[in-house]
């Protein structure tokens, strides 16, 4: 472990790239067009190291942490970058967790390198049953999907719940893309038609439930990173926007009723940074480390995606346009409230937790 | 019993600190404070409030602030800190009453207040016997403090004051007077020429009247000033420099009291849960709406361990805009999570019950905390306020 990397001058860094390499215009460039930019900036990541966070040293990673990653992610919410991070932590952290030898030495180097990209399944989908060495399946709505070379699938053997570790060019394999409002993500329908299953692809947890959990950890602190960095600069945005608009001959900006509604959402911000920085410091083995991330997820995605619907508000007109940026932010947001979790889901493992306390 | 406690030997073992005052709370506060001073009637208050403080000041903890020169155990920032935690978790009586003897007077003598008047007054703080009020606001003059027009006109040896004082926080149980004044009334700005005065409260001329609140309590008074008199030693720092001292009277707090105050409502929200268990937290949806709190309640609760931390390491670096956050967001979430309670626990909640008096928001009767946790978006700067020094002085909006 590097203990000795500033985080903060971590967090710099990827400000620094990322406002050069992908500045509002071209995030808003690339929501009416989605195209090849997007790999390239992958590639700009991987070559920084970026996609080696979290993976182990003797894998070729840097061995940093949670808080490290949700680091990265706040970044990349900012940016509204559109990158499949996402899979690649999770990846990572399920197979820094609980994959074999061979497993961790096949995929961790390229995670690293960003020469694979992957998807992780979420808790609700579908659960492929691979008692048979040739499987068939369809799981639908996939995030990040579209362009995984490594697929991450939940399974079950022998009454077990297992993961499947495949390759996307594997035979039988199909990836289809379904539509998404937020173009910044990807989401797809996985089909398995007759695909060999050896016993390289069966990653089987000695504590299934342990690592669902440790998994819902840590998409809870990388969602909720991304949406707190989101959110940040979608408000940021727009109060520069009411300093410079005017109406009725003064700039909105000092319109006391506009100026309390964005002193409101700044104060909630603030707080909501803070809950998302601690339940990213805390150490997974923690007792409160998987209760503060749900929390975190699930409170500050509803509040970034409040915050980005006011944003379009406060605008105005053109915040209901393509032009301006607002609407990138609320599409991104609200796919952060839906994704690993919607906000009931979540708060009735919190209550449980609560009560258990 | 029979055992003898030295908490403040344990200075320096913070573990060992923190225990012995767990086992000298557990040993000294009565389990059933809540109902016994339910019983209590607004006239012996004042009496049962002075005997608690004298149980804390047994063991160095009356003022646990205060520098050991004027009384206080003189402890390390940590260590306060930790004092408070404890006495929130073991939800020890509050001492409301107390708010300004215990804070604002200090912080203004300890800075501003001759030797005289720290010896003079000081000693009847931490003793208990002297309760102290704060004639701040006016009925024109609430967040606009400076806007205040009661006025101090100079007479040979004395002042003479005339005007008026409201929502003054136990005016009728009070000794001494934290009181702003004009002096001069041809200040350029409105800021200027407000003095600040120790006003006793047995001088001639002084008329104190309850004001009876939304619950039912009476806590705070209006204070009609009819030609007092003033000595001029009771002026605190320069004449006309009231203002300036007064932002630091306000300032001073260090965020404990905040601290506090969340501290026991966290301690509350864990204890809320216990007590529902066969009620609300069966019921699906005040089961998800209860848990949603626990998000908010951490921010906060985070926020300000930030803030003391800071404040630690360097009281003149700390966080200036930490404290603002922190007000807008305590009270209203205060607000939305006891009128929560108000609905889950229906019809019961309602239902009229003696308050206990001395308590703030944490009485854990829902209608009363409910009713009272309006005193923090309206005290000390209204939350509109907080709003507009975020707008302007933090985000750089224009002034409208």
């Amino acid at each position: 472990m590097s203990d000795d990397i500033d985080l903060g001058v971590l967090a710099e860094s990827f400000a620094e790239m990322l406002g050069a390499e992908w500045p509002r215009e071209k995030a808003v460039a690339y929501a009416r067009a989605p195209g090849p930019a997007a790999q390239t900036l992958w590639g700009e990541m991987a070559a920084l190291g970026w996609t080696a966070l979290t993976v182990p040293a003797e894998h070729g990673g840097l061995g940093l942490g949670t808080a490290a990653a949700a680091h990265l992610h706040s970044a990349l919410g900012t940016a509204a970058a559109p990158v499949p991070m996402l899979g690649t932590t999770l990846a990572a952290e399920l197979l820094v967790a609980a994959g074999s030898p061979a497993q961790q030495a096949e995929w961790l180097p390229r995670l690293a390198d960003g020469s694979v990209r992957a998807a992780v399944a979420q808790p609700t989908d579908a659960v492929i049953a691979a008692e048979n060495a040739v499987v068939s399946a369809t799981i639908p709505d996939m995030v990040d999907a579209p362009s995984a070379d490594l697929l991450c699938l939940r399974g079950t053997r022998g009454g077990c719940a297992c993961w499947l570790i495949l390759p996307r060019e594997a035979a039988g394999v199909s990836v289809e893309a379904t539509a998404l409002t937020d173009t910044t993500r990807t989401l797809g329908t996985v089909t398995l038609d007759g695909v060999a299953i050896t016993d390289a692809a069966i990653l089987l947890p000695d504590n299934a439930a342990g690592l669902a959990d440790r998994l819902l950890r840590a998409a809870a602190i990388a969602i909720a990173a991304d949406a707190i960095g989101g959110g940040e600069a979608a408000l940021a945005g727009t109060i520069d926007y009411m300093k410079t608009r005017e109406q009725f001959g003064r700039v909105i900006g000092s319109f006391q009723a506009l100026k309390h509604r964005v002193a409101d959402h700044q104060a909630a911000l603030v707080a909501a940074r803070g809950l998302v920085e601690h339940a990213a410091g805390l150490a997974p083995d923690d007792p409160r480390a998987l209760l503060d991330a749900l929390s975190a997820k699930q409170h500050v995605t509803r509040t970034v995606a409040e915050i980005a619907r006011d944003c379009i508000q406060l605008h105005g007109g053109v915040g209901f346009t393509a032009e301006f940026f607002p609407h990138i932010y609320l599409k991104r947001g609200k796919l952060n409230e839906a994704l690993w979790g919607t906000r009931t889901l979540l708060l009735d493992r919190i209550a449980d937790m609560l009560e258990a306390a | 019993m029979g055992r003898t406690f030295d908490i403040l030997s344990r200075v320096g073992d913070e573990p060992a600190f923190r225990q012995e005052i767990r086992d000298w709370l557990a040993a000294t506060v009565p389990a059933d404070w809540r109902q016994r001073w339910q019983a209590v009637r607004e006239s012996e208050l004042k009496a049962i409030v002075v005997d608690w403080l004298e149980e804390r000041r047994k063991v160095g903890l009356a003022t646990p602030h205060w520098p050991r020169e004027w009384g206080g155990p003189g402890i390390p920032f940590a260590y306060q800190i930790i004092v408070y935690e404890e006495f929130a978790r073991a939800d020890a009586p509050e001492l409301d009453m107390y708010t300004i003897s215990l804070f604002h007077t200090p912080a203004t003598l300890f800075e501003h207040g001759t030797e005289e008047q720290k010896d003079r007054y000081l000693g009847g703080i931490t003793h208990g016997t002297d309760i102290w009020c704060q004639g701040f606001s006016e009925p024109g003059a609430g967040s606009d403090l400076a806007a205040l027009r009661t006025a101090a006109r100079r007479e040979d040896d004395h002042y003479v004051i005339n005007g008026q004082k409201i929502w003054s926080s136990a005016a009728m149980h009070a000794d001494y007077c934290l009181l702003l004044a004009r002096t001069d009334p041809n200040g350029k700005r409105k800021h200027d020429g407000i003095s600040y005065f120790i006003m006793d409260m047995k001088t001639p001329g002084i008329d104190v009247r309850p004001i009876p609140q939304i619950t039912g309590e009476s806590e705070f008074a209006e204070i009609f000033l009819d030609d007092v008199k003033i000595p001029v030693g009771n002026l605190i720092g320069a004449e006309g420099n009231g203002w300036q001292i007064a932002q630091s009277t306000l300032s001073t707090e260090r965020g404990l009291l905040i601290f506090g105050a969340v501290e026991r409502l966290a301690h509350s929200f864990e204890l809320d849960a216990r007590d529902a268990r066969d009620g609300w937290m069966r019921d699906v949806q005040f089961r998800r709406e209860y848990a949603a709190f626990h998000a908010e309640l951490q921010s906060l609760r985070l926020m300000i361990r930030k803030l003391l931390i800071e404040l630690e390491a360097n009281p003149d670096k700390a966080s200036p805009t930490l404290p603002t956050y922190i007000k807008l967001i305590w009270g209203p979430f205060l607000q939305r999570y006891t009128e929560f309670l108000l609905r889950a626990e229906g019809i019961d909640a309602l239902k009229w019950q003696p308050s206990i008096p001395g308590t703030g928001h944490s009485s854990r009767l829902r209608m009363n905390d409910f009713l009272k946790s309006y005193g923090w978006t309206i005290a000390g700067g209204s939350n509109e306020i907080m709003r507009n020094i975020i707008s302007e002085r933090i985000l750089g909006l224009p002034r409208g």
